[in-house]
């Protein structure tokens, strides 16, 4: 061997990997790299650092693209590189056309161990050429041929021979999944190593693992500002071999289709996030007033059973779950198109709850007696615990805040059992903090002692429920039009009326039957109006922007058609989430300003009131609740939802 | 404490606001530990001291174009540029376009690249430096960090308004062989020719390229 077939520079020593003699047809050759111990050199994407070797080859031969054996990552610091800490060969493949095969190479590499050192070379080849292809192996120096086997058992095979396929590519905000599925029907011990082709786009960290059955998910962060790519590709790694899948295509997640599959993978990770949305919706306006009457009842009551009360109050959030739940498989099974929240779509039980609150508030504000009873039934029985739980849950339902949507959308597309179980993390993360607060002995003890505050608390509680009237009141305006408040305002003076008569006549037995026969002619008048169509204020509903248009899916339709972006909101009157969305958001002039730019057909798709169009079209998004919004770039076949919450920003990245 | 008036009372709704920014930094927490400047997005802060003794804040350079460039005088890459002229070329052109280029080295105390501030003022010296100041030493890699610089080099770009206009790498060319600058598109140059015009960047991001900040 000449001196011409080696080159060398610090930490590395280069030389061919060839036969004595070249063959008929193509063979490969490979540039065996000699490191020291503790250095490494790179794979074709080097990661967060580093480079690639060069192979700059000129000759007779057909040479064929650079072979490379699959990497393993390399934590150097704060970084993670992709190469090889040790030798290494890179092969290629090559054909001689002439009867002495002629190559000559520049090599640029680098090498490193925390520093990095450069290296340059070039190396030539010289080979008769022209033997048959029988006994090829024989022309090989025996060594030679072991350690080019060696890597060549390493570089990756086409994707058509893996025991791996991939399911699907998804892009989540600065996140990619890639989901693969072990189709080769039997049990692999480990889970396989991936690795990114482009370091442009993904970084090289080690992706986070979820593993499902016989499926394993692999999350990548992107490169910070890499803009987004239509597809990409991977190296994956199993048991020693290696597959190569170019130009996976990345869709924007979650997909329609993608729901059902995706989230019953991650069921458990859901059900956490039921637990977390339930926790959270203590936080919500809607269901604080509720949980407010029961402290209050839990102070007055000193110690003894609030253990007891705590449990009676988790077993009436989890029963009337379980209940709602029931209710939603029996629904979902007989075809009906429901979603979460629909109690509130009624009128009637707007109005009961504008009742029920407002007679609490009156009763806090010590208009009258019968609030105690009432306090019987929300604070001290332990049927009242109970029956606390269940109006918890049903005032909360309509908040549906983060979490909950995802949550949701999968119980409604999920077998029943998991669904259920789905609907009582929710119902566990509602009650856990008061469960927590009966249960604590520390937390108890920083209760303060009963006394005569207790009266002003009392009252200072009315006002949250009276404030909870007034949101309920707005709900049934939305839901009736001008008549829906008037209808509530008189019921509520009705009311008032009623109660004035049957306790300002001290001891009259007459007085307080008029009362009662009145507040039930009041109530029977009030729900009875109901009942008369009043739904022609509805539709033009004067708060809408003039952005924004009603749902109409042929006009979605055509606007896709015509490669026109469009973004649906879908919301309610109801769902605080979305009108916060919408006044710190959607509704503010930047965001306006952003969208009439950029010519975007503006949806508000209003589900106030049950609309089955409506219902489809989220059930469509592999959703049940609001907020939804879908965002359809020009042209884009499928939409991108963005998350609950909404921020500025994230609009503006639509149109980067 | 309630939401009906939620249209119209700003308390409420910052309150809910506030709830809501919690939820997300909750949800956001395991992001942000690998904070990073990115384009589209505002600068990260910074205040570091350079060789000579003053301190430089992005605030100092608010309403002006900002590039920073990390430096390690020991690394190949950087000596690709230095050694060619390639960088100070730059330094110079942009510079002298009332650009400020701020040159940064992370390197922390005993690790390769760590210059004392006397030592920082020979090499700016020595390697005709042309920046708008001598290096700025950010020995506990902080402004580093905070930027995500991952190599040196790695450039960043900060328009007027201090949003990111480019991060990345110098160049189109990984190559440590200076022969190759001649040859490659300078992703650095195209993005301020191109940002300073008016006109949108054409590659904002890019994988740099380099030896590992050594922080």
């Amino acid at each position: 061997m000449g001196a011409q077939e080696t080159a060398s520079g610090d930490h590395v020593r280069v030389r061919w990997l060839a036969p004595q003699q070249m063959g008929a047809s193509a063979e490969t050759l490979g540039f065996y790299f000699e490191v020291d111990p503790g250095w490494h050199v790179y794979w074709r994407n080097a990661g967060d650092s580093g480079a690639a070797p060069r192979f700059d080859i000129s000759g007779n031969g057909d040479v064929g693209k650079i072979l490379w054996p699959y990497p393993e990552r390399l934590p150097i610091e704060h970084l993670t590189n992709l190469g090889y800490a040790g030798n290494v060969a890179y092969l290629f493949d090559v054909t001689a056309r002439m009867e002495t095969l002629e190559l000559a190479v520049n090599l640029e590499w680098l090498v490193c161990k925390v520093d990095c050192i450069p290296g340059f070379g070039s190396l030539t080849l010289s080979r008769p050429a022209g033997g048959g292809n029988s006994g090829s192996e024989s022309r090989w120096n025996q060594d030679d041929l072991t350690l080019r086997n060696h890597f060549l058992a390493r570089v990756p095979q086409p994707s058509g021979q893996s025991p791996w396929q991939v399911e699907r590519l998804t892009r989540r905000g600065d996140l990619l999944r890639l989901s693969l599925r072990n189709t080769s029907g039997r049990h692999r011990d480990g889970q396989p190593s991936v690795f990114p082709l482009d370091g442009e786009l993904l970084q090289a960290s080690q992706p986070t693992l979820e593993i499902d059955g016989d499926r394993v998910h692999f999350t990548f962060s992107k490169v910070p500002g890499a803009p987004a790519a239509e597809a990409t590709g991977f190296v994956v790694v199993d048991e020693g071999s290696a597959w190569q899948f170019d130009a996976i295509p990345i869709v924007a997640a979650p997909v329609v289709t993608a729901v059902l599959e995706e989230e019953t993978q991650s069921f458990w990770l859901l059900v956490l996030a039921a637990f977390a949305g339930g926790v959270i919706l203590n936080l919500m306006p809607c269901v604080f007033p509720v949980l407010s009457i029961k402290l209050f009842g839990l102070i007055d009551q000193g110690s003894g059973s609030r253990v007891k009360e705590g449990l009676l109050y988790s077993a009436g959030v989890l029963a009337t779950f379980a209940i709602l739940g029931g209710l939603l498989m029996v629904l979902r099974a007989g075809g009906a198109a429901v979603g979460w929240g629909f109690q509130l779509q009624s009128p009637s039980v707007v109005l009961g709850l504008i009742v029920l609150f407002w007679l609490m508030a009156l009763s806090f504000s010590g208009v009258f007696e019968f609030g105690h009873r009432l306090m019987l039934v929300a604070g001290h029985s332990r049927g009242g615990s109970f029956v606390t739980g269940v109006l918890a849950v049903f005032v909360a339902a309509p908040c549906t805040g983060p979490f909950m949507g995802a949550a949701l959308g999968a119980a409604a597309v999920m077998p029943a059992v998991y669904a259920m179980v789905i609907f009582l993390g929710l119902g566990a993360g509602l009650a856990a903090p008061f469960l927590l607060l009966c249960a604590s002995p520390a937390l108890l003890h920083r209760l303060p002692k009963p006394g005569p505050w207790m009266d002003r608390v009392r009252q200072l509680l009315a006002f949250p429920l009276y404030a909870t009237v007034i949101w309920l009141l707005w709900v049934l305006g939305r839901m009736l039009g001008d008549t829906g408040w008037v209808i509530g305002t008189v019921l509520m003076l009705g009311l008032g009326f009623a109660l004035w008569i049957g306790t300002s006549f001290s001891g009259s037995r007459r007085a307080k039957f008029a009362g009662y026969v009145m507040a039930l002619l009041v109530l029977f008048t009030g729900f009875g109006t109901l009942s008369v169509p009043q739904r022609d204020a509805l539709q033009g509903s004067p708060e809408l922007l003039s952005g924004w248009q009603p749902f109409d899916a042929a006009a979605i339709a055509q606007a896709r058609a015509e490669n026109r972006a469009v973004f649906i909101d879908y919301t309610a009157a109801w769902c605080i989430t979305c009108q916060v969305n919408k006044k710190l958001v959607l509704d503010t002039a930047p965001v306006q300003n952003m969208f009439h730019e950029n010519d975007v057909l503006l949806i508000r798709a209003d589900w106030t009131n049950q609309d089955s169009e409506i219902t489809a079209a989220l059930a469509e998004l592999g959703r049940n609740s609001v907020p939804v919004y879908a965002w359809y770039a020009p042209g884009a076949s499928t939409p991108e939802l963005l998350p609950q919450i909404l921020q500025e920003r994230m609009i503006a990245a639509l149109f980067e | 404490m309630n939401k009906p008036d939620l249209m119209s009372s700003h308390l409420t709704s910052r309150k809910l606001y506030a709830v809501r920014n919690f939820v997300l930094a909750l949800l956001a927490a395991p992001t942000l530990a690998f904070a990073a400047a990115v384009p589209g997005e505002k600068a990260p802060d910074f205040s570091e001291v350079d060789a000579a003794g003053k301190s430089h804040r992005l605030a100092d350079y608010r309403g002006q174009w900002l590039v920073l460039e990390w430096f390690n005088k020991d690394c190949p890459y950087v000596k690709k540029h230095y050694g060619s002229g390639n960088m100070q070329a730059l330094q110079e052109k942009y510079t002298s376009r009332d650009i400020n280029w701020l040159t940064v080295i992370s390197s922390s105390k005993g690790k390769q690249g760590y210059l004392e501030p006397a030592q920082a003022l020979e090499v700016a010296e020595s390697h005709d430096l042309n920046a708008s100041a001598p290096f700025l030493l950010d020995v506990d890699g902080s402004m580093g960090r905070a930027y995500g610089a991952k190599t040196t080099p790695h450039m960043f770009i900060i328009n007027p308004e201090g949003q990111v206009v480019y991060a990345g790498a110098i160049d189109d060319n990984d190559s440590a062989n200076p022969a190759v600058i001649a040859d490659s598109a300078n992703y650095v140059a195209a993005a301020l020719d191109a940002s300073m015009a008016g006109n949108a960047v054409a590659v904002a991001s890019s994988r740099a390229y380099g030896c590992s900040v050594k922080y």
